[in-house]
């Protein structure tokens, strides 16, 4: 109740602005002229249309590789076991913004570094690939979408009851055909979990389609959300529309509950025990495993490596990029290293987001577990108030929550900021334990109760061992993920408070591309070798 | 007559001693103005103790502006905060309406005019005004933001350059054009909205957004990510660019020029004064420091445009189009604080009817 609360409470004052006129500081009535306003947009249709094409787009794309390479970690015989553990997690760290401005360097039609190179070394004049159309969109955001997609499936294939498997083996069923048919199958929740998550961060995200998609004529429905409040300065309006994506949200998370409304049938892990079967694929193995290296390559090498030239070279064309090594330049380095606030600003956001991914996490799978496990009045509620703030584009959300904190001893104060990235991230836990908590059956809880085993005994002794690889899994990705929040975070910081995204991301928000490659370098080096010492040198699985 | 020569001669030799006196005296007496306003604004400036800055500029540039500040007055504990416009408005706004006296001084383009017209802004005149450029009475301009029509020195030869803004309307520079997007509150509407009232022609105005229309490219929501595309090489002109950008990257070597032909278009950079701001005195002190020579001279630095006329600067008008270039102003009220209904009225029916 405290965290749908903390939820509820930006969410309603948005909600409330929607029905108010007029722009910041003017006191207006409360009236429906912003959704008139709305739905009589006669841009609106071709917006949303645009809108729902990149975001299912990027979601199917996302989450089914995301899937694919979860099965092929956790349920294969593929070689080279803990470099396939660790080739989808280094993706992960990288940000978004940094694979769009990569994949704007390679692929642009005229200056993009594939086409120059067809053009100048193959005399083909045509422009292959074009960094500013629809596909293009869908492929990069698609390729963000990769990490939430393992990250939840990840879990369900780990803990995956090998009876129902090796029934179909028996029975002559081949090991792809069994994959298709009995284990993909089961793992429909956590799938259309990571699914609905990336449907909606498709729907709102915006730096894709102002990067990719207005150079293309692409114009996305979020695009009003955000002139209403940049241009308009009214978030009544930016609410009402983006009321449109909240719509949106709860058809598809209606969608999701309806789908594993029979939540047995979704249980893999049951009352009997059970050992988790490496399944001998073959000569397949080979192919996952360039499966893997080829997501690897596409997910961080190759963009990773033209960050670094074009962070080395003083500037970016086609034909200074080609001159690499030669023009070797390191005064964007020397000037990121010597930011004033870049490396005293990572001590507090470190700090927070360890935090609030502990915190997070653990509320939603307190929030899960009533929703489907227990019988409090409404809880099902919760599953729409918990997913909620993913439909409110960031400056929205960021308002909503000043407005909650302003005249309170949390404004413009670190706990201000940690409820702020709570919001905005609780969506995540949620859906992530949602999805983890059906594949669970039911009646280990049962038996627990039989015992006489009170509710925290449930969840603390049976519920949360179970869902421990989810917990990794989700603490991992929203702690990487609230490190480089920028968006909600950006109105809650105090003036005077280091805050590392903020002054991290600065360079990639004001558009000075090679100072922000340099500083995504450093960071990235930073993080992946974290993960790789943790990994290797202390065993931590974050997955597993 | 050699008499007369020599007495008329003599004449205006003494008449020229009287003026360039007259000039030093004047300039003394602004100085002294000056000296004495920051002086009665230090002392309680000192009492308040701190300044609290939001701004839309970059946290580098801030750091160094404050830590000059700082050194001139100490005593006074500066901090920042760091966004962009709509952020800016969006927080002020917010902390306006809660009665909350967070902030002091709004270092912006975009966002005071906004928040002056919601009354989120205490009108303040600076005491340098004469050595402006350009002029609020309200609202102190320690910068500018210039534009100008840049191009990618590999793409164009100066010969195909266009000659002026609606140069760039000719149809042979379609599909090389970079343009940003007129229906935001962006460079190009500002743009718009200085060369409508300068032509005060409406027809003219109407053939130079249909032209710029009937180009057919695309539209750039981000001005940046604009102009990195046209140093790549993939569009030839960018229209707009900021001359900063342009003079930054020209010092990198980059392929990329200004056309000097054509008028540079200005807009103020303000440091306004936050209208419940708990420290006003020192936020009226960072806004006359900041027009000062000295102030001029923190901000040019960090290759920041100067305000103040004649500031011998490297993004100064006559250093980068030439001595006695003629700026054009953005000063269309309603332009300023509510762009959008601007744009609905004149540039919407031209451009998506």
């Amino acid at each position: 109740m405290i965290a749908a609360s903390v939820l509820v409470a930006p969410i309603l004052i948005v909600v409330f602005r929607s029905f108010t006129t007029g722009r910041l500081g003017v006191s207006v009535g409360f009236n429906i002229e912003g959704y008139l306003r709305v739905f009589s947009d006669p841009q609106i249709l071709s917006m949303l249309n645009n809108s729902l094409v990149y975001a299912a787009g990027s979601a199917a794309l996302g989450t089914g590789l995301g899937a694919m390479l979860a099965w092929i970690v956790a349920r294969t015989n593929t070689p080279g076991k803990t470099l396939v553990e660790l080739m989808p997690l280094y993706p992960i760290l990288m940000p978004p913004i940094m694979k769009n401005i990569a994949w704007i360097l390679l692929l642009a039609p005229k200056s993009g570094v594939l086409n120059s190179f067809l053009r100048e070394s193959w005399g083909i004049e045509a422009h292959v690939f074009n960094a500013f159309s629809m596909g293009a969109m869908i492929w990069v955001f698609g390729l963000a979408c990769v990490p939430l997609g393992y990250l939840f499936l990840l879990p369900v294939f780990l803990s995956f009851d090998p009876s129902l498997e090796e029934s179909a083996y028996i029975a002559g069923s081949r090991p792809m055909h069994t994959m298709s048919r009995i284990t993909f199958p089961l793992a429909i929740p956590a799938f259309l979990s990571a699914f609905v998550l990336n449907f909606l961060r498709g729907l709102r995200s915006f730096e894709t389609p102002v990067l990719q998609g207005s150079p293309g004529g692409i114009h996305v429905f979020v695009a009003k959300v955000y002139d209403a409040m940049s241009v308009d300065f009214n978030p009544g309006l930016a609410t009402a529309y983006s009321s449109v994506l909240i719509f949106l949200s709860i058809v598809s998370l209606l969608f999701y509950i309806r789908a594993t409304r029979f939540s047995e049938r979704y249980a893999t892990i049951t009352g009997k025990g059970y050992r988790v079967k490496i399944i001998d694929i073959g000569k397949w193995k080979y192919v996952t495993f360039v499966a893997v290296f080829a997501y690897f390559l596409v997910g961080i090498v190759i963009p990773f490596v033209v960050l670094i030239v074009v962070s080395l070279i003083p500037y970016y064309d086609y034909e200074t990029f080609m001159k690499f090594p030669a023009n070797i330049d390191l005064s964007n380095y020397v000037r990121v290293l010597n930011h004033p606030s870049f490396l005293s600003g990572l001590y507090n956001s470190l700090t927070l987001s360890v935090l609030i991914a502990l915190i997070t996490v653990l509320t939603g799978i307190i929030m899960a577990f009533t929703i489907y496990r227990t019988k409090v009045f409404g809880s099902k509620v919760f599953e729409v108030v918990g997913t909620m703030p993913l439909a409110f584009p960031p400056l929205v959300l960021s308002l909503g929550l000043v407005i909650a904190i302003i005249g309170t001893p949390l404004y413009n104060t670190l706990w201000g900021l940690g409820i702020g990235l709570f919001v905005a991230y609780f969506p995540y836990a949620l859906r992530n334990a949602s999805g983890a908590i059906v594949n669970i059956h039911k009646e280990l809880d049962e038996a627990a109760w039989v015992h006489g085993a009170r509710w925290r005994h449930v969840f603390f002794k049976v519920t949360l061992p179970l869902l421990r690889p989810t917990v990794a899994g989700a603490l991992f990705y929203i702690f990487i993920e609230s490190l480089r929040n920028v968006d909600v975070a950006v109105l809650l910081v105090a003036p005077g408070t280091e805050y590392g995204p903020v002054t991290l991301f600065e360079y990639f928000r004001v558009g000075q591309w090679a100072e922000a490659a340099a500083g995504g370098v450093i960071y990235l080096i930073i993080l992946v070798v974290a993960v790789s010492v943790a990994k290797l040198a202390f065993n931590i699985k974050f997955t597993l | 007559m050699s008499r007369r020569i020599m007495s008329v001669i003599g004449l205006l030799a003494v008449s020229a001693v009287l003026a360039a006196g007259g000039v030093g005296f004047a300039a003394s007496a602004a100085e002294d103005v000056y000296n004495k306003t920051t002086s009665a604004l230090y002392e309680k400036a000192k009492q308040e103790g701190a300044l609290v800055i939001y701004s839309v500029w970059d946290v580098e540039h801030l750091v160094k502006i404050t830590e000059a500040f700082s050194k001139r007055f100490p005593g006074i504990k500066t901090s920042y905060w760091q966004g962009r416009n709509p952020e800016i408005i969006t927080r002020v706004m917010t902390e306006f309406q809660a009665g909350q006296g967070s902030v002091d001084s709004i270092l912006s383009d975009n966002a005071p005019p906004v928040l002056r017209a919601a009354g989120a802004i205490m009108p303040y005149e600076t005491v340098q005004k004469e050595f402006l450029i350009l002029h609020d009475p309200t609202m102190p301009v320690v910068s500018l933001q210039i534009q100008a029509l840049a191009y990618n020195t590999k793409k164009l030869k100066p010969a195909d350059l266009p000659k002026d803004w609606e140069g760039v309307t000719n149809p042979k520079y379609k599909g090389n054009v970079a343009l940003d997007d007129p229906m935001r509150a962006g460079p190009l509407s500002t743009q718009l909205a200085a060369l409508k009232a300068l032509w005060k022609d409406d027809a003219r105005f109407a053939r130079f957004v249909k032209g710029l229309k009937a180009l057919g490219v695309p539209v750039h929501k981000s001005t940046s990510a604009m102009f990195r595309l046209v140093i790549s090489g993939e569009y030839a002109i960018a229209m707009p660019a900021l001359l900063h950008d342009v003079m930054s990257e020209k010092e990198k070597g980059t392929p990329l020029d200004l056309v000097k032909t054509v008028p540079p278009i200005v807009f103020a950079r303000n440091a306004a004064v936050y209208a419940k701001a708990p420290h006003p005195n020192a936020a009226k002190l960072l806004g006359e420091w900041l027009i000062s020579p000295e102030g001029q001279a923190a901000l040019d630095s960090v290759g920041r445009e100067a305000s103040r006329k004649g500031f011998p600067s490297k993004t100064s008008i006559d250093s980068a189009f030439g001595p006695g270039t003629k700026a054009i102003g953005v000063q269309d009220k309603l332009f300023l604080e509510d762009p959008k209904k601007w744009l609905d009225t004149n540039v919407k029916p031209l451009w998506e009817g």
